[in-house]
This record gives structure tokens, C-alpha cells and sequence, in this order.
């Protein structure tokens, strides 16, 4: 019985718990390249957990690799974007940022705007979008086919109220998630922003680890990345590292070449 | 009580004062031009004495040197005027050259230079000289020189260096002392004019905008110094206009335009006085950034050579009673962009807001800063209570290097209060500052890597489906009732076609001469008419009784009549056959068309 009840608890725990505490304790100890392993491990698995972005982020912190620091607490915040000590974190390590933008933001300021809309419920009001949109036409069809009754209009204006509604959340969420997985932060200490996707390019500013920026294109090995106040260029593509997760939308799971920038 | 008008003397007096006590008020400095002098040579001593303010001088003792003799000595001095932290300040500097030969061969010591100014005394280090043999090559332009060119350009790069003058009379001249600096080393911008003529005043200097540096100014002369240069073989006076410190804000290349001066020449009133307009040369800078291998949490506005440290007064206190913590950085570069570290919590010691003042004077050409960070302490309970270490991460410039530098631990005392004493503010409270990188968390979480449903690719159409369909089912509807046909209203719509027919049958049956068929196809045409058109079934009922059913429906009673009257000749025609001719046959067939004509113009 008490086997049965063991490994029923195993069943339930995560994969990856075992290794996941190893590294926590590696960490606490004092050994953050252990810990740096064993997180990383686990992402190599295609684990995806908001606890495990936010203890790497952390550990690379504290071997003063800001630029990884950053890019694993965005990636807490995409996983989910109301994530607090991620978002405590993220800012905590942007004060301490080289690069600091002059201008007014571009675009309205894209980047404020994705944070804004990124923690909306989106799946939540697409599967209520799916419900009341449906229903809401029935309703008309059965007042317009069959004259039912006033209640069926009133049901009906109900329905095609809350779709609206749903549908703006929807819309807001996805739009937040398109500007998220095309954000990038920079993971090379220092870079310079060339003016096309060549070494032999005109350097036109250089930008510092920990830099948040988006991936407009990509090149021949290099990145076009441009910053929130609008200052766009060409990098290596190692020197800036995608904030969506490996194994999602189509990354592979294993991703080196960053890493190796950073090491 | 102090009247307004004696309180703004006051002001303003404590405002020409500040500077001078700020700033030091007295720098002494001797320069050689060589390290190295043969014995026939001569070495030129440069002795700098640089006053906070233009009142008065000390005394300068010229020592009686015991290696060499004096063989000239001249004097110039200069005032210069900046605004430091928006306060004016003076400064008068006072040279002395010396031209010395020396006495024998050997390695030989100048002595040091001394000076008594309001009671305090200050000397210069003895410099040593080699003196060759008579005629032997001399390794000139060593330490003594640089120090010569440094005081004149603050670091050692001869202005002229690359000036051809050529046939020009005055030129003005732009130059920077490094064209390489890192970002937030300090640059000087000096500007010169050369002029082989004379120059009687400057009536306008423009200086150009410093686009991407933090800048300063140095020396901004009030009145021309001339100094005599050499160019290409012809005598120069050289002015200093302008000095400026830069501070670069960003790697990468950054230029500095052409500065403009509008110069009168000539002498007085008796000659011919010109104005003159020169420009400078553009000067490209090459700014590079801070070399890899920055500390963690390094600040990039630190950068210069900074000295930390940290000091709390007084160390042994009562309980309640405040402490002031004072953290200091001092030393060379832009004092403004320095960041200092902050005072962690301290268990049982309540901070309060930290002031920070900044102080910048000038020395050599150099900005030099002083940030005092204050901090007024309450310790809260009784013990030793220990202020740790602060640590600054800065750049050195000089030394292309990252250092750290680091105050001392210091250690108070916190004794019980007094009886009777109250503490400062009350003693329980906690500081809870804020700031750091949270715990790490335990407890390992999954998200479902699920493909959010708006990114499915079916989603969106999906959306497209309901009104789609009833759209489609309400035009089946719509489709279906135009499909639809009521027989009787068909039949009305075409009784009259019907009957039209069947009189062109009955013109057909005339032709071939069956007048029994002829007269039998008109009453049916008259007959179906009535049924289809009417809905009366004419073979059932008398005449009256079709005269009635007719004008019922609001049939004229006058056509009526003459309907029946065609049934009727056509019954008797068609029971008595041979009656009636063709002509007849022919009337009865346009009779019954016009009838039926006029009975269907009344039913539409």
C-alpha cells in the first residue's frame, strides 16, 4: 500500500522534479555552474516551466551573464506573463542595463504595449469567443426564420455582446504573443549594430548584453534587430537570443549558438 | 537680525569665496624641458604657481642652485575665468622660466622650488638631470618635457605638432589632446590662435555644439597670453581662447565641427585696426567602448581614477541617537555620471534618505570630483554594530583597466541611552528597503506547450461559419417561396392566353369548315375563361345565375350581358347547324375575343 501510495506521488510530481531540486541545491550551496547545468538540462529536455526560467535567470545573474539573465526571465514572463518574482527580477536586472534608449518610442510603444496585452486570459476568451458567436447566430436565425420570441433578440444581442468582448481579448492576447515571440535580447556582451548582414557593414551603434530588442529579419548568420525608440541595424544572429522557449513555435529544442557567445 | 541688502552682500561674497575654498587655494609645479643636457647646453626650469583667486601671490623662493647657474629668467601670468557647479571662479596662474646651464657633467638635481602663500608652505620635488659631455646628442623631450607640454595641454600632445602655416598670418587652430578616449574619459578641446600679426582683441568666438559629449569648460581666458612658437621656421604668438573638457556619452566615431573667431588686428588708433574671421579645422574623434570584461553590475558612467571612502561620525552613540555616514569618491572624470554604491540595510540601524552633493574643481586641465554621499543613521538597539565594505567598480582609463575600489569596514558602538534622553525617534521600527534579485523557487512547475486556440489555423474561419450558414438558410428560404406556385393563381394569370388559345383553335376549325367544333371550341373558351379567371363553373349554372356570380365580382352588367349572349348564339349554332354564315362564324369569333378582352381588363 504504502509502495502503491509512493509511487502514485512520483506519478504526480513534474518530470524532472528530482533534478530540478539537485540544481536548486546546487544553487543554494553556492555552486552556480551545477545548478547552471542541471537548469539548463531540463530545458534541453523540453521542460517549460516558469520556476525553472526564473531559477536560471537567477543563476546566470549571479555569474554576471546579464544578457542570459535577461533572456530566461523574459522567458518566465512569456510563459506567463503575470509571473511577479520574473517580472521583479527582469526590472531589477534592466537598472543595471549599458544601454539606455534616448527618443521617444516607436510605434507606440510596441514593447510597453505587448506587456500590456501579454497576461491577458486569451485562451480563456477564444473558447467563449468559439461558444457565444455560434449561439448568437442561431438566436438571430431562429428570431428571423421562426419569429421566436423576444427573449430569443434579447438572448441574441446578449451573445453577440459577450463575443465582442471576448473577441477584443482575443485579439489582444494574440497580438501580445505575435510581439512576443519576435523579442530578443542581447546575450554578447557588447555588439556592434552594422548597417546590412556583414562584417564589412558600417557599424552604426553598439549595443550592450541585456538589451531587450525585436527580430525584424534574419540573414546570412545575421539578425536585424531593432530597439524600442526605433534604432534598427544588423547583428550575428548569436549575439541576440529569442525569448520564445526551444521547442515552441518551431524552435528546435537545442540552441547553442548564444550560449557559446556568452562562455 | 541681518538686513536683505547686507544678507546679499553676504550671498555674494559666500558665492566668490566658495570657489577659492573648494578648489585648493594654492597648486605649485616645476617642469625641465629635458632630462638629459650637455654641458655647453641649457635647460629651461618652468615653474607653475596656479592661485584659486586673482587677488595676491605668494613668495616664491628661486633656490640658489648649486649645479647651475641662472642665465635668463622671465615671468607671464594669466587669469582665467570658469563657471564650476554654476559658480564663477578665478584662477591666476603665475610662470617663471628659468634658463639654466649647468656647471659640470654628471647626474645633477634642480632644486626644489618653494613657496610661502598665507601661511602655508609648500616645495616642489627636486629634479634630476643628466649632463652629458659638451657636443654629445641629447635625448630631449623626456619626462620633464611632457610635464611642460602637459601643463600646456593637459596631456602631453603638442598642439602645433602638425601646423604649416604657410603664408598665413593668423590661423586658428582646434586640437584634443586624445582622439581615442574611451566613453566617459575626459577629452580636452583647446583652441589657439596662431598669428604673426597683432592682435588687438577677440570680438567673437563661437564654439561649436558638442554633439554627443557631456562638456565643461576649463580655461576661458579674459584677456590674451601670448606665448611665442616656432612653425616651420617662423615666429608665432599662440593665444589660448578656449578650453574644454569632454566627457564622450557613446562609442563610435563623434565629430567636433570647426569653431569660428572674428579677431581685430592692428594696433590702437594710429594703425589700421582689421577684423579677421578664421575657422578651425573639424576634429573626428574616435570614440571606443569600455573593453570587454566588465564586473557584474558594473556602471558605465564610472569611469576615471576614483578613490572610495567611507566614514561615520560619531562611531560611539547612544541608542536613538544619529550617526552620519558619509561615502566619498573622489579623484579624475566626470563626477556627475558617478554611481556609488549604496549602503546595504543594517540590521537594527534605521537609514534614512541619502543626500548626495557634488563638488568639481579644476586642476591642470584635469576635472577632478567629489561626490559625498551623507546618510543619517539611527541605531535602534544596543551592541557593536558594523557598517561592511563598499565596493565601486570602476574603469581606469589611464591603465585600460577595471578596478575596485573599496572603503574599510567601520565599526560603531551603540551604547544604552541616557537617562532621561529621548531617543532621536521611536525604536521599533524595521527598514525594509525594497530592490535585489528574489530567492530562487522550490517547487518546479509545468506549462502545457499548447498552441493557443487563435493560433490554430482552422480558429478564425471557424468564426466565419455561423453567419455563413444562415445566410445560406435564409436564402433557401427565400429561393424556396419564389419557387413556390399557386395552381389557381397560375391558372388565373393565364386564363386570358388560355382563351386566346382556344379562340385561334376555334379560327383554325373555321377555316376548315367544322362550325359544330367551331361554336363548341368558342364556349369552351369562353367557359374556361370564367372558370379559370372568374373561378365559375359556367356549365353549372342558368344565365341569370352567371349574370349574377359575374357582377358579383364587379363585372359591368353591360358586357355581361353580351357574354351570355355569345354562349347563347353559340349553343343555338352549334344544336342547329348550317345557321349562320361565314361572316357570322366570323363576328362570333371577335365578339368572344373582345368580351373576354374587356371582362380581363375589369379583373386586374
Amino acid at each position: 500500500m504504502t509502495l502503491l501510495l509512493a509511487a502514485l506521488l512520483a506519478a504526480a510530481e513534474p518530470a524532472g522534479a528530482q533534478l530540478f531540486a539537485d540544481a536548486n541545491a546546487a544553487y543554494l550551496s553556492g555552486d552556480v555552474s551545477r545548478a547552471i547545468a542541471a537548469y539548463e538540462a531540463l530545458v534541453s529536455e523540453g521542460v517549460a516551466s516558469t520556476e525553472l526560467e526564473t531559477n536560471l535567470g537567477a543563476a546566470y545573474l549571479r555569474q554576471g551573464k546579464r544578457g542570459l539573465a535577461v533572456v530566461h526571465f523574459e522567458r518566465a514572463l512569456f510563459l506567463e506573463p503575470g509571473d511577479d518574482d520574473a517580472g521583479a527580477d527582469l526590472a531589477e536586472v534592466r537598472r543595471g542595463n549599458v544601454d539606455r534608449l534616448e527618443g521617444d518610442a516607436e510605434e507606440g510603444g510596441a514593447e510597453t504595449m505587448a506587456r500590456l496585452l501579454a497576461p491577458l486570459p486569451g485562451t480563456g476568451a477564444a473558447a467563449i469567443l468559439a461558444v457565444l458567436w455560434p449561439a448568437a447566430w442561431i438566436l438571430l436565425g431562429l428570431r428571423l426564420l421562426r419569429g421566436s420570441p423576444r427573449w430569443a433578440a434579447l438572448a441574441a444581442a446578449g451573445c453577440f455582446g459577450g463575443a465582442l468582448l471576448s473577441a477584443l481579448l482575443t485579439f489582444g492576447a494574440a497580438a501580445g504573443r505575435g510581439m512576443a515571440m519576435r523579442r530578443a535580447v542581447v546575450v554578447a556582451q557588447a555588439v556592434p549594430a552594422r548597417e546590412g548582414p556583414a562584417e564589412k557593414s558600417l557599424s552604426r551603434f553598439e549595443i550592450h548584453e541585456g538589451t531587450t530588442v525585436r527580430v525584424d529579419d534574419e540573414e546570412a548568420g545575421f539578425r536585424r534587430i531593432k530597439l524600442a525608440n526605433g534604432l534598427t541595424g544588423w547583428v550575428p544572429a548569436g549575439s541576440v537570443e529569442l525569448v520564445v522557449p526551444p521547442g515552441w513555435a518551431g524552435r528546435p529544442l537545442l540552441t547553442g549558438s548564444a550560449r557559446e557567445v556568452q562562455r | 537680525m541681518i538686513s536683505r541688502r547686507t544678507g546679499n552682500a553676504l550671498r555674494l561674497a559666500l558665492l566668490i569665496a566658495l570657489p577659492a575654498l573648494a578648489a585648493g587655494e594654492v597648486e605649485l609645479s616645476a617642469t625641465a624641458d629635458a632630462s638629459e643636457v650637455a654641458l655647453d647646453g641649457t635647460l629651461t626650469l618652468r615653474i607653475t604657481v596656479s592661485y584659486a583667486s586673482k587677488a595676491d601671490t605668494g613668495e616664491l623662493q628661486i633656490p640658489t642652485f648649486a649645479d647651475f647657474d641662472v642665465v635668463s629668467r622671465s615671468q607671464s601670468e594669466q587669469v582665467t575665468f570658469t563657471l564650476s557647479n554654476s559658480a564663477p571662479s578665478f584662477r591666476r596662474t603665475v610662470i617663471t622660466s628659468l634658463a639654466l646651464t649647468p656647471r659640470r657633467a654628471g647626474e645633477l638635481t634642480v632644486e626644489a622650488v618653494k613657496l610661502e602663500f598665507h601661511g602655508q608652505k609648500l616645495q616642489t620635488d627636486p629634479i634630476k638631470v643628466r649632463v652629458v659631455p659638451a657636443g654629445q646628442a641629447l635625448r630631449r623631450r623626456t619626462q620633464g618635457a611632457d610635464r611642460l607640454a602637459e601643463d600646456r595641454m593637459a596631456d602631453g600632445l603638442d598642439p602645433f605638432a602638425d601646423v604649416h602655416p604657410g603664408q598665413r598670418d593668423l590661423i586658428l587652430r582646434a586640437a584634443v589632446d586624445n582622439e581615442r578616449p574611451f566613453v566617459g574619459q575626459q577629452v580636452t578641446y583647446s583652441l589657439y590662435l596662431l598669428a604673426r600679426t597683432n592682435v588687438s582683441s577677440i570680438e567673437k568666438l563661437q564654439i561649436p555644439r558638442l554633439d554627443g559629449f557631456w562638456s565643461e569648460d576649463v580655461e576661458a581666458p579674459q584677456q590674451l597670453v601670448p606665448e611665442q612658437r616656432i612653425l616651420d621656421g617662423v615666429p608665432y604668438t599662440a593665444y589660448l581662447l578656449r578650453r574644454r573638457a569632454l566627457f564622450p556619452l557613446r562609442p563610435g566615431k563623434a565629430a567636433i565641427e570647426p569653431a569660428e573667431v572674428q579677431v581685430l588686428t592692428g594696433f590702437g588708433m594710429l594703425f589700421s585696426r582689421e577684423s579677421s574671421r578664421r575657422s578651425s579645422q573639424a576634429l573626428q574623434l574616435e570614440v571606443h567602448p569600455l573593453p570587454p570584461g566588465k564586473p557584474a553590475g558594473f556602471d558605465l558612467g564610472n569611469v576615471g581614477q576614483w578613490t572610495l571612502s567611507a566614514s561615520a561620525d560619531p562611531s560611539s552613540v547612544a541608542v536613538g541617537q544619529p550617526i552620519t555616514f558619509r561615502l566619498v569618491a573622489t579623484g579624475h572624470g566626470n563626477v556627475r555620471d558617478l554611481r556609488l554604491p549604496r549602503l546595504p540595510v543594517l540590521s537594527g540601524v534605521r537609514a534614512y534618505d541619502a543626500t548626495v552633493s557634488d563638488k568639481e574643481t579644476i586642476e591642470r586641465g584635469q576635472i577632478n570630483g567629489t561626490r559625498t554621499v551623507e546618510q543619517l543613521l539611527v541605531p535602534e538597539r544596543t551592541g557593536a554594530v558594523e557598517i561592511p565594505a563598499l565596493a565601486m567598480d570602476i574603469f581606469d582609463p589611464e591603465q585600460k583597466q577595471y578596478r575596485t575600489v573599496r572603503t574599510d569596514p567601520i565599526a560603531l558602538h551603540v551604547g544604552p541611552g541616557t537617562v532621561g534622553q529621548p531617543a532621536a525617534e521611536p525604536i521599533s521600527q524595521n527598514l525594509l528597503v525594497k530592490g535585489g534579485i528574489r530567492p530562487i523557487r522550490l517547487h518546479l512547475g509545468s506549462v502545457q506547450r499548447a498552441i493557443p486556440p487563435w493560433a490554430q489555423p482552422w480558429f478564425w474561419p471557424a468564426l466565419g461559419l455561423p453567419p455563413f450558414g444562415l445566410a445560406l438558410v435564409l436564402g433557401l428560404a427565400r429561393l424556396r417561396r419564389m419557387l413556390h406556385v399557386d395552381p389557381g393563381r397560375r391558372r388565373m394569370e393565364l386564363a386570358r392566353s388560355a382563351a386566346a388559345r382556344r379562340l385561334r383553335r376555334a379560327r383554325a376549325l373555321l377555316q376548315r369548315g367544322e362550325s359544330v367544333a367551331f361554336y363548341a371550341e368558342i364556349v369552351r373558351a369562353v367557359t374556361g375563361y370564367l372558370a379559370d379567371k372568374q373561378g365559375i363553373a359556367a356549365a353549372g349554372l342558368t344565365r341569370d345565375e352567371l349574370v349574377s356570380a359575374l357582377m358579383a365580382r364587379g363585372q359591368p352588367e353591360e358586357p355581361v350581358r353580351r357574354l351570355v349572349r355569345v354562349l347563347d348564339d353559340c349553343d343555338r349554332a352549334r344544336f342547329a347547324p348550317g345557321s349562320g354564315d361565314s361572316p357570322a362564324r366570323e363576328a362570333m369569333l371577335g365578339r368572344a375575343d373582345q368580351v373576354l378582352g374587356e371582362l380581363d381588363r375589369r379583373s386586374r
